[in-house]
């Protein structure tokens, strides 16, 4: 069954337009990947599906739902989590607070979600009482994925998960990515480590000048001469 | 995103020049230490008697917890809304004179006509001591002037939230705050024209206890119990609201970034609203145990303690909740125990050069970058 599906999608940042007609589908429990060069758009694409840039044409439907230029709150109760690239913890608020603020939609915390986020990421519930901001990047990365997995969401948008790690916690990273696909939630992340992520994903596309590529398994494309010659440097 | 950007942008200006850094702190430190000096000097030569400074400071504790409680309202709406509300002056006197309407019509029912009993004794009809306004001597009219005087500045803010800021919301910090001083003016000559601008008297003199210190009495009298109580208690449950409320995290959680609290799900117009709405009462019930304290209401209270009160939440830096409060006892000290040092007519000048000085040694203010926690 497909659960994301983006059909010719035109978004950008008021005048200055960014995507032109990107198609995009992510499956039930499916690990999708975006690479391309920097300024392609891929996290554009993420923002767009979660309504944060300029809506020009196009539709995004969500488990067969209409969600083009819905508000985050709808979206999120659809069953989508977003982890964003920067910015993505409230440096203010202790770790616990940060993954409540996570299931906020809900009348209560839901313990079992709270209870397997701590095990998936043991760091957190060593820290729960620390204040976010004052964890490394690596912790903090996990609690923002922690705090998508409060819902339990069919879908997780990861954008650039691997950014600002030290490159032992690259390998964890993707590791704990795995878990969480292979749980059952689909993946679709956008990622500028793209050798790494599509050897462990199940679908890549390449995206350029906000244009879709190619499309093809993650295998197909780290063979692919010509990706590897452009985009994966050899 | 954005304040954090500005935020370190400003401390790199900051960091570029510690040697106007250090010689403030110099100057500082040589200052409190002379201030000191003149203290002590003055206490042992007698010209000032201990008990005189400890009333000196139970005043200057009574003007700094007001400050504060109205601060904490002014914080709020800063943090979570990212502009400088002149209106809320404005806020504190309106919440006042809804109070105290209440209080003097419940109070004086059957004695005075209720026209001049709605507006407060407008053009002198009717005397809160007169009436025999206080705490002890009618205390169902205090209490429900307490709720009332929330209840009003509650009503007064969501409507101009609704009217004027909500539509500006997006624009940038600038539009919003000249606009807020419009409404400031806007506010307070409305309430001149319907309440006169007249300063009336409002209680009568309420029963004091006196407390011998080392060499006299200090008095403290129940109107300054109440606001202490009615101060602290609201102060406790702003700080439990915010720490342990599902409310409170998502208002912490928007300050801290809005965006993210968004794209987490928090409906942030909701929260908006709510910190309206606490912030509203806030200010309005500071503004109440203000007049009932100081025993006197006119139409620009608010106005004339705003500066006293951004002086306070600047000086506590700025979005933090607590921040206000001790920024809040430190320029009510201030403003009150100046007079050790210099004449009285400078002592709201004392305040703000101590905000100065402060900043001036601690540019992000006492409670830098905590937002609302």
């Amino acid at each position: 069954m497909t659960l994301l599906r983006v059909r010719d999608l035109d978004a950008g940042y008021g005048d200055l337009q960014i995507l032109t007609d990107v198609d995009l589908n992510v499956e039930d429990e499916e690990y999708v990947t975006i690479v391309g060069p920097n300024g392609a758009g891929k996290s554009t694409v993420m923002k767009s599906v979660f309504g944060l840039t300029t809506h020009m044409g196009g539709t995004v439907s969500f488990d067969d739902t209409d969600i083009t230029g819905a508000n985050p709150e709808d979206i999120i109760r659809l069953g989508l989590g977003y982890v964003p690239q920067n910015d993505n913890v409230f440096g203010t608020l202790s770790v616990q607070e940060n993954l409540e603020m996570g299931a906020y939609i809900l009348d209560e915390v839901p313990k079992d979600s709270l209870d397997a986020v701590y095990e998936r990421f043991p760091i957190l519930e060593e820290r729960r009482d620390q204040k976010a901001g004052t964890m490394s990047g690596g912790q903090q990365q996990m609690l923002a994925m922690g705090r998508a997995l409060m819902l339990d969401p069919d879908l997780l948008l990861l954008d650039e998960p691997s950014a600002g790690l030290a490159p032992d916690l690259v390998d964890e990273m993707f590791d704990k990515i795995d878990e969480i696909n292979e749980a059952g939630t689909a993946i679709l992340m956008v990622e500028q480590n793209a050798k790494e992520a599509l050897r462990r994903c199940d679908r890549g596309y390449v995206l350029v000048n906000g244009q879709n590529r190619y499309m093809d398994t993650g295998r197909a494309l780290l063979d692919d001469q010509e990706v590897r010659q452009d985009f994966l440097g050899g | 995103m954005g304040i954090a950007e500005t935020y370190s942008r400003s401390r790199q200006f900051v960091d570029r020049r510690p040697l106007t850094h250090s010689l403030a702190a110099a100057a500082g430190v040589g200052l409190v230490l002379y201030l000191l000096w003149v203290l002590v000097s003055q206490l042992v030569t007698g010209q000032l008697q201990i008990h005189e400074l400890g009333e000196l400071m139970w005043d200057g504790l009574m003007r700094g917890l007001v400050i504060g409680l109205a601060g904490v309202g002014l914080s709020m709406t800063y943090s979570i809304l990212n502009f400088a509300n002149f209106s809320h002056g404005d806020y504190i006197s309106a919440g006042a004179f809804s109070g105290w309407a209440t209080t003097y019509l419940i109070a004086g029912l059957g004695r005075a006509d209720i026209g001049s009993l709605l507006l407060v004794g407008a053009g002198g009809s009717v005397f809160g001591g007169a009436l025999g306004i206080g705490i002890s001597t009618t205390p169902l009219a205090v209490v429900l002037g307490v709720v009332v005087a929330g209840i009003g500045a509650v009503a007064l803010s969501l409507f101009v939230d609704r009217t004027v800021f909500k539509p500006l919301r997006g624009e940038d910090g600038i539009t919003l705050l000249i606009a807020s001083i419009g409404v400031a003016f806007a506010l307070r000559y409305l309430m001149q024209f319907v309440f006169g601008s007249d300063v009336r008297g409002t209680t009568s003199q309420p029963p004091a206890y006196s407390f011998y210190v080392v060499d006299g009495w200090v008095r403290v009298n129940y109107h300054d119990m109440t606001l202490f109580v009615v101060a602290i208690g609201l102060m406790v449950g702003v700080h439990l609201l915010l720490q342990r409320s599902k409310l409170g995290k998502a208002m912490r959680a928007m300050s801290d970034n809005g965006d993210l609290a968004r794209i987490t799900g928090i409906p942030t117009e909701g929260v908006v609203r709510w910190t309206w709405i606490i912030g509203g009462a806030l200010t309005g019930i500071s503004g109440y145990i203000f007049v009932l304290w100081k025993g006197t209401l006119a139409f620009d209270d608010g106005w004339l303690l705003l500066l006293l009160i951004f002086a306070a939440v600047i000086l506590g830096g700025i979005g933090s909740v607590y921040g206000a409060i001790a920024g809040g006892i430190v320029i009510g000290l201030t403003a009150s125990m100046a007079v050790i040092w210099i004449p009285s007519a400078f002592a709201r000048a004392a305040a703000f050069a101590v905000m100065i000085l402060i900043l001036l040694v601690r540019p992000q203010g006492i409670f830098a970058g905590r937002a609302t926690a």
